[in-house]
């Protein structure tokens, strides 16, 4: 008797001090900080006002990707009403790096693909909206769990009651274990001769997941049900119920875990858990019995089925009324489309975000903090780049060789060097090699503009319509090997024009050109240009031999297209804390690196390239009105096919060719150019309009010789020339004295044509 | 030599009769304090109410003020600086200016006012002819004044970053509009970052083809900055530069 007594003594003094362990774990993980959060990635919010080029096709697909629900009336945030040419909705609000943007009603009317009025509650009218930016990504390390925390009074109606009498009806009323519930359990697992059913309390589900591991056994079951005892001694139920909503696990995305209703409620909707009704409520609840059984996107029947049972329940408990469960039985599961924007990804761009914040973060600071990001991502502009590849792809699948063929295209705005999308695989879903970022190839024709701007830098020596010979000729370098470039129809032609040698890649004239401003000099153009990378001064590199990356050239080129202000690329412009407080911001930086004058006369050529060069194509499919300026590349053997070019608002960089760096069956015309077209087309950017800076002149010369002109002359055009190298001013034509009415047409004419 | 008196007498005379007009009967109020005062920006909700009287007058007038050199242009009733000249320099076609310089509204069948000054409706109802600040200043739009008023109030608090970060929100909206390059590079020297404060205001220049009075600006703060950055030949050059233009 006495042994037995000192022995249960014994054991009581050890299950306390086993308790006061217990004890210690359950509070400090519970007081601390509970969860890492990865950082968040956003993309930037559209910004409504009047006279903004937008669609409203693209508005609405805005809106679906960020969950607006569709209503007849637009009733509380995150709801949208469209009638005819005008869209209805409640803005959600959301904090900004610049402040707070208030959640408010707002109506968009539209006129053509421009924003014509935009208005407030009743009337007002507004200046300028932005709708709460798409999330498109978050930086988990591997095998991470995800989640958006939620605080309990930010739930949706109906979830909590429906959570209570689906998994633990007694939970207002047990201690943290329910032994009516384990008497159940007990009986349902010994009927059956298997562990079955757990009789868990939802404070014990929540010991499980928080606390202990996945592991089977009556000791860990003990020590659970301690644990959970321990945690409602010292929180109140409000407070384990807010832990658990955050807490359970609601499905799997690829190696990302999604926990929490918060994240699950974006994840399956889109929406912001507040704004869920009923039938969705009821299936994220049905759900946490078994995550990956009842997905809704791969087993839509089981869910649904699941979610009905929920619905039942909700009726039987006297949770919602039976007409209220019936209308939401009605309902579809409303989870978002796979493909649809909301339920894409973008490892391009992300991957983008990634090494430019890594330059400045820790990795534990971008996995645990919860850190937001703002980015300049433009997800439609990302959407209609991928559709402009796939489209391209299957219109060119036809071409033997096409199969193998890789894909990268960057995208950006000339005016604010910003990063707006980026494709780094023809699959653009897929992870992995980025070749917008990392295949360096060699850049063919995409050279010329800076060969041709190093000699229109110098006006007193060559303006567009200095003559050019395209004959062909050899170089000896100086390891002794010759040098004896080609034009790409294998011809040469005569005297051109120097802007005509751009124009239509002409490899002769372009070459003797760079040869007679020097190598070194082109390559110092590039560098200016803002290209960093390093190129032996080869005669060779004139014609493109060098490699460079799509981002790159699309850095060179935003110089070329913005005025001769060189932009460092920027994906990211700030950084916010998990409390909205502001962090880091990156700021928009330009230099100047060459005189605006040189920079009209360039693009003034690159515009002749799309007219009348190689790039003429983008004219079968895009409106003559529509003025861009670009260049197409073709690398030896047509391993590599590029197309850079620019609006006044949109710069894109395509690049073609294979991993092994195969032959290809394209050109830069007939491959990239054909991506970069159909992306144009997709976009409908404005026509390129650069100021016309004062040390510029508009001169009237002659076609075929390049001498001044009368503008009623036949065969006169008008050619940009930087003060005093244009050439002297023409006589009148023959016997013809024209009318200043007629002349001033015809410098109308020279103007659109 | 006299031909370079002219452009020297005509600028001693402007400025001179800036200057008359300034302390003269004409009601200007001290504008160029009020938009930096954040006293007074903060007690009347932004610079927007300030109040700028605009008399017919024959010039344009510029009152730079201290370090932060904010100027307040007002255009006179003359030829040639009235409203029109906002528009983006070259304007060919109707479709071809910049996202929020009224073409492409033009070409839409909005009605949008275009004749008079367009400001966002204010609350409080202040008629548009006295309302002053940088709306009288240059015609500016709906969105970008509303963002450089967001602008100058948290510059005024001291938030130069929130500053900033709403002016390149106002870039991107209206990536052509000087004014915003104008104003990004004020925030850029107020924060200490001379050089980048030079590198818009060029940039700005290249926009301001045509707006004598925002070039001349934007000249004084292309002089300023160079002198914070230790260039004073290069300031004088600009200094030049800004009475040709003003």
């Amino acid at each position: 008797m006495g042994w037995a007594i000192k022995l249960s003594l014994v054991g009581l003094v050890v299950l306390a001090g086993f308790a006061v362990y217990l004890d210690a774990i359950v509070q400090e993980k519970f007081s601390g900080k509970r969860w890492t959060i990865p950082a968040k990635v956003y993309a930037r919010p559209l910004e409504l006002f009047v006279g903004q080029k937008l669609s409203k096709d693209d508005f609405l697909t805005e809106l679906d990707a960020l969950g607006y629900r569709r209503e007849s009336v637009a009733n509380g945030p995150g709801a949208a009403s469209v009638s005819g040419n005008t869209v209805d909705l409640n803005t959600r609000g959301f904090q900004f790096y610049e402040g707070m943007e208030q959640a408010q009603p707002v109506r968009v009317r539209f006129s053509g693909d421009y924003v014509a009025e935009l208005s407030g509650a009743k009337g007002s009218k507004l200046s300028v909206v932005r709708l709460e930016p798409l999330l498109i990504g978050g930086l988990y390390p591997k095998n991470l769990e995800d989640r958006i925390l939620i605080k309990i009074d930010q739930v949706p109606p109906y979830l909590l009651d429906t959570l209570v009498a689906v998994e633990d009806r007694d939970f207002y009323h047990h201690f943290g274990v329910s032994p009516k519930s384990i008497a159940r359990a007990i009986w349902v697992n010994g009927s059956s001769g298997r562990m079955r059913q757990g009789g868990s309390t939802l404070t014990q589900q929540l010991v499980k997941n928080f606390y202990l591991t996945n592991e089977r056994s009556l000791s860990r079951k003990l020590t659970e049900a301690m644990m959970a005892l321990l945690l409602e001694l010292h929180y109140d139920k409000r407070e384990i119920l807010e832990a658990y909503l955050n807490e359970v696990f609601v499905g799997q995305d690829g190696q990302r875990a999604v926990h929490g209703f918060g994240l699950a409620s974006q994840f399956f909707f889109s929406q912001p858990l507040a704004e869920l009704k009923l039938h969705q409520v009821a299936l994220l609840v049905g759900m946490v019995k078994g995550p990956s059984s009842y997905n809704p996107r791969r087993y839509p029947e089981r869910a649904l089925e699941r979610r009905n049972l929920v619905l039942d329940v909700l009726q039987e408990q006297g949770v919602a009324t039976a007409e209220q469960v019936e209308a939401a039985k009605k309902m579809p599961l409303g989870v978002t489309k796979r493909g649809s924007l909301a339920d894409s990804s973008f490892p391009g761009f992300l991957d983008l975000v990634k090494r430019q914040l890594r330059e400045d973060y820790r990795d534990e600071d971008l996995t645990e903090e919860g850190l937001r990001i703002f980015t300049s991502f433009d997800p439609i502009l990302q959407m209609k780049a991928e559709a402009s590849v796939n489209d391209t792809f299957k219109r060119l699948s036809g071409r033997k060789g096409s199969d193998d063929v890789e894909a990268a295209m960057v995208v950006t705005n000339p005016e604010t060097g910003e990063v707006q999308a980026m494709i780094g695989s023809r699959q653009a879903s897929f992870a992995g090699f980025n070749r917008a970022l990392d295949a360096v190839r060699p850049i063919g024709s995409l050279i010329k503009p800076a060969v041709y701007l190093t000699a229109l830098e110098k006006p007193s020596q060559y303006t567009l319509t200095s003559w050019l010979s395209d004959e062909s000729f050899s170089v000896k370098g100086a390891d002794g090997q010759v040098w004896k470039p080609q034009n790409y129809d294998r011809r040469s032609h005569g005297t051109v024009f120097l802007y005509q040698g751009l124009a239509h890649s002409y490899n002769l004239s372009t070459a003797r050109l760079g040869l007679a401003v020097g190598v070194p000099n082109v390559l110092k153009t590039l560098a200016r240009l803002g290209v960093e990378r390093e190129f032996p001064a080869f005669p060779s590199m004139l014609l493109g031999a060098g490699g460079m990356t799509p981002i790159e050239v699309a850095t060179m080129y935003q110089t070329l297209a913005n005025g001769g202000f060189n932009t460092p690329m920027r994906g990211i412009r700030s950084v916010l804390t998990a409390e909205g407080e502001p962090l880091k911001r990156y700021p928009f930086q330009i230099q100047q690196r060459f005189d605006p004058a040189s920079i009209y006369l360039i693009q003034s050529a690159m515009q002749r390239v799309m007219r009348e060069g190689t790039g003429s194509s983008v004219y079968n499919v895009l409106p003559k009105t529509l003025t861009l300026a670009g260049k197409t590349g073709t690398s030896n053997d047509s391993r590599d096919s590029w197309f850079a070019g620019f609006s006044q608002d949109l710069l894109a960089v395509v690049w073609l060719g294979r991993d092994d760096n195969g032959k290809t069956p394209f050109t830069g015309a007939t491959g990239a150019l054909q991506v970069w077209t159909s992306f144009m087309r997709k976009a409908d950017p404005l026509p390129l309009d650069m100021p016309q800076p004062d040390n510029i002149v508009q001169a009237w010369v002659d076609s075929r010789t390049g001498q001044g002109s009368e503008g009623s002359c036949p065969g006169a055009v008008q050619m940009p020339y930087i003060r005093g190298s244009e050439p002297p001013p023409g006589a009148a034509c023959a016997g013809e004295s024209p009318a200043s009415g007629e002349t001033v047409m015809d410098w109308v004419k020279g103007w659109m044509n | 030599m006299n031909k370079w008196l002219i452009p020297a007498v005509t600028a001693v005379a402007l400025l001179s009769g800036c200057s008359t007009v300034q302390r003269g009967s004409i009601p200007v109020v001290d504008s160029g304090s009020a938009v930096s005062n954040s006293e007074r920006v903060s007690a009347n909700g932004g610079f927007r109410q300030t109040t700028v009287k605009r008399p017919a007058q024959a010039q344009v007038q510029e009152i730079p003020q201290g370090d932060t050199g904010v100027v307040v242009m007002v255009p006179g009733g003359g030829a040639t600086t009235s409203a029109p000249i906002s528009t983006s320099p070259i304007t060919p076609g109707p479709i071809s200016s910049g996202p929020i310089t009224p073409g492409p509204i033009d070409s839409t069948s909005a009605p949008i006012n275009q004749g008079s000054y367009s400001l966002p409706p204010t609350p409080s109802g202040i008629p548009s002819a006295s309302s002053g600040g940088l709306s009288a200043d240059e015609q500016l739009d709906g969105p970008v004044l509303a963002l450089l008023t967001t602008a100058q109030q948290q510059q005024a608090s001291g938030d130069l970053n929130g500053a900033a970060s709403s002016l390149e929100r106002a870039q991107r909206v209206a990536p052509r509009e000087p004014q915003v390059l104008y104003k990004l590079a004020q925030v850029r020297m107020a924060q200490g970052d001379a050089a980048q404060a030079e590198q818009f205001a060029q940039r700005g220049l290249t926009m301001a083809s045509g707006r004598p009075a925002l070039q001349a600006s934007l000249w004084e703060l292309i002089a300023q900055a160079r002198e914070k950055q230790g260039d004073s030949a290069g300031a004088a050059q600009a200094r030049q530069r800004a009475k040709v233009s003003s």
